[in-house]
């Protein structure tokens, strides 16, 4: 598949990515680490993303996380030129539209797990709407945490749960808002075997109940093998889109 | 929400955020308490100041004409009763009296010595001042300045041997019998009430006699005909009027027995004038009397700022303004505490923003604005400043209320005195709270705080999510 070519998203994509290209200046000149990648992800969309280390998936996700600009190009999300938006929309669509498993977990050291899953809610609404669905918000992140065997963690701080259980609730957290897309960094890359294979069974079973659209940066061949679609990158460019096996 | 929420929980999980906090609390407290003592001075010292004086003191300058607004000269009136009965007449007033005062050598070893050695140290400027008992009694402190309770404040009371008149309602009371004076076939000396601190640095007891020399003129005579006049008084009683230089140079004399000392037709020199408010109708009652005392002739001088007509304060002016400008440069010196807690709640939060960069991300990524980041650590600083300021405000105020008490416990806690009541005339630490004074403090403090919490908020604000969520 042609990375350069500019594609026309289909109705179905949720995310989708044109011709995005980025560059960061290095002393005097620029370092191109995207050379103009077209993608788009449609809804209940299993994706993996592989590739070497350097390759460009990182600042790929990152862009179409919302969380960097490209160079050039545009990112669409549920039908919406994101960076044409202005920064609240933009920070809105992300809340909404978008939840982030990170590799590393990130979540806020100072709030129990509880409430570390319930904090897109209270970004997302303001004081008085937070107050009046407080209760709602809560029994549903407690549901998610009880189903991930997290029930006798609700108040416990992050510093007090192992790497499995912090990453359960980070997934618990980027499920609050049900969100169309979902963005997972290595979300196993900090777990040992079997605790990454709970991990991921978790994210798999809630991706494919909710009909969420996942990506999925990962270097695990098996994990990439339970993907529909497997794409590769090297040095800025996706070099082959092939579709994987349906998981058993 | 999340703004609020995650704010109050930094502030309490980070316990260095209470070092700021507590910088804001001393600072605030501080300025409460200090400002409250000095404005405690300062109204103590106004009391202390005032003395014997009274509200407004009217002294007509006695020139021959008055020239009145619509040009025309009309000769100036001398009738005490009239201008009494004008005075009088005013609503804001509540009572007037008229004064004799002249000035004089005192000598308590007689007359000659203030004649013959006038630059040794046996004599000494003194100002006589001649009043109607009852009248001054109305219109001053004068009473209350006899009914002091000498020998129990430590300082100069306890040595002044001559104590409070025998009777306060008839202070001029002579103190030889009558059968004495028709024994000795002399007449009965004019009784004389001198200031405490003049009694105690001349060593006068109740009962002595002292000389009294001063030069007077005439003043029906175009030229200054200037005679001697000497006589002896007795000593029947010391007042205290708080005023040091009062009572060091003041005697009081019968009105009438001055001016017979004085050989002068005219009986006063001043009115003394006690108004029913005066902080509220100073300015009123003043302007109404120059208009009509100025109309009648009595006042010669065309406007009400001069020296023929002066409040007590004007009196005191230096002295009072040295207290305010001292209120006021303590306030801005102490205002820079108020910095530095600013300044430590700068360095507390940029030292938080680099240390939560990794949340800050996540936030972001979350779905949190630059604007909600920004908003994160300005609460961060807003609470710090509100929770400080409140508590040093409660600090400061029941310092205030009770710095005596807090004071006396110190000094006999560590054993020596922290505030040496014998050098001022009030013998406990005055405080005054204003609570309007207070509001300001915690406004300006909660604003500084603010405008120091924005610069690392700003920051906060402005930091790239990805470079953020790579921070370890």
């Amino acid at each position: 598949m042609s990375d350069l070519a500019p594609i026309q998203p289909s109705p179905d994509a949720v995310l989708s990515c044109t011709g995005v290209r980025r560059s960061f200046p290095v002393g005097d000149r620029r370092l191109a680490i995207l050379h103009g990648i077209n993608l788009e992800l449609c809804a209940g969309e299993r994706l993996a993303l592989m590739g070497t280390s350097g390759a460009g998936k990182t600042t790929l996700l990152n862009i179409l996380g919302l969380l960097d600009r490209p160079t050039e190009g545009s990112v669409t999300v549920a039908g919406m030129d994101a960076w044409a938006l202005s920064a609240r929309r933009r920070a809105n669509l992300r809340n909404e539209k978008i939840g982030f498993v990170f590799q590393f977990y990130h979540l806020l050291p100072e709030l129990s797990a509880l409430e570390n899953a319930v904090l897109p809610a209270m970004i997302k609404l303001s004081r008085g709407a937070y107050r009046s669905g407080r209760s709602a918000f809560m029994d549903r992140a407690t549901d998610m945490l009880t189903r991930f065997g997290l029930a006798d963690r609700l108040g416990h701080r992050p510093s007090q749960l192992s790497g499995g259980e912090q990453q359960r609730i980070a997934i618990a957290r980027a499920l609050l808002l049900d969100p169309p897309i979902l963005i997972a960094d290595e979300p196993t890359g900090n777990l040992d075997r079997a605790t990454g294979e709970r991990v991921l069974e978790i994210l798999l079973d809630e991706q494919s109940e909710r009909g969420v659209a996942l990506m999925l940066v990962t270097h695990d061949e098996r994990l990439a093998k339970r993907c529909e679609r497997v794409l590769y990158m090297e040095d800025g460019l996706i070099q082959a889109d092939s579709s994987a096996p349906m998981p058993t | 929400m999340f703004r609020t929420f995650l704010s109050l929980r930094y502030l309490r999980a980070r316990k260095t955020n209470w070092i700021g906090m507590a910088g804001i609390l001393v600072a605030v407290g501080a300025l409460v308490l200090i400002l409250s003592i000095m404005a405690g001075f300062l109204e103590e010292s106004r009391r202390t100041l005032r003395g014997n004086l009274a509200d407004l003191v009217i002294q007509p300058s006695f020139q021959s004409s008055v020239l009145q607004e619509n040009g025309d000269w009309i000769p100036m009136q001398t009738d005490v009763e009239r201008m009494l009965e004008i005075i009088r007449e005013d609503p804001g007033v509540a009572a007037a009296t008229p004064q004799l005062q002249w000035y004089g050598i005192f000598a308590p070893d007689g007359g000659e010595t203030a004649l013959e050695k006038p630059m040794q140290d046996a004599i000494q400027l003194i100002e006589l001042v001649g009043i109607d008992v009852e009248g001054e009694g109305e219109a001053t402190d004068f009473r209350e300045s006899l009914e002091t309770e000498y020998g129990k404040k430590p300082g100069l009371g306890k040595f002044c041997n001559v104590g409070r008149p025998a009777s306060v309602e008839d202070p001029f009371r002579n103190l030889t019998e009558r059968r004495d004076v028709v024994r000795s076939r002399t007449r009965p000396k004019v009784p004389i009430l001198v200031g405490e601190q003049l009694a105690y640095l001349w060593g006068l007891r109740r009962g002595q006699e002292v000389s009294l020399v001063t030069a007077t003129y005439d003043e029906g005579s175009s030229q200054l005909n200037e005679t001697a006049a000497n006589a002896r008084f007795q000593v029947v009683g010391s007042f205290r009027s708080k005023d040091n230089e009062t009572d060091s140079r003041r005697i009081y004399i019968d009105r009438r027995a001055l001016a017979d000392f004085l050989q002068r037709d005219r009986l006063w020199s001043a009115v003394l004038v006690k108004l029913n408010d005066y902080k509220r109708d100073k300015d009123a009652v003043r302007a109404r009397l120059w208009s009509k005392l100025h109309a009648e002739g009595f006042l010669s001088a065309p406007g009400i700022r001069t020296n023929e007509f002066r409040t007590w304060e004007d009196f005191r002016a230096m002295l009072l303004a040295a207290i305010q400008n001292e209120k006021a440069l303590m306030g801005i010196m102490l205002s820079l505490v108020l910095v530095v807690a600013g300044f430590t709640v700068f360095a507390l939060l940029s030292m938080m923003v680099t240390e939560k960069r990794r949340d800050i991300g996540i936030l972001c990524a979350l779905g949190a604005t630059p604007r909600g980041v920004l908003a994160l650590f300005l609460m961060i600083g807003l609470w710090e400043a509100v929770i400080g300021s409140a508590f040093g405000a409660l600090v400061g105020v029941l310092g205030a209320y009770n710095i005596d008490a807090i004071e006396r416990k110190l000094s006999s806690t560590f054993g020596f005195q922290i505030f040496n009541r014998d050098i001022y005339l009030f013998d406990y630490i005055p405080a005054e709270v204003s609570f309007s004074g207070v509001a300001w403090i915690v406004s300006g403090a909660v604003f500084s705080t603010l405008l120091f919490a924005a610069i690392p908020a700003w920051r906060a604000s402005r930091l790239d999510p990805v470079e953020a969520l790579r921070h370890e």
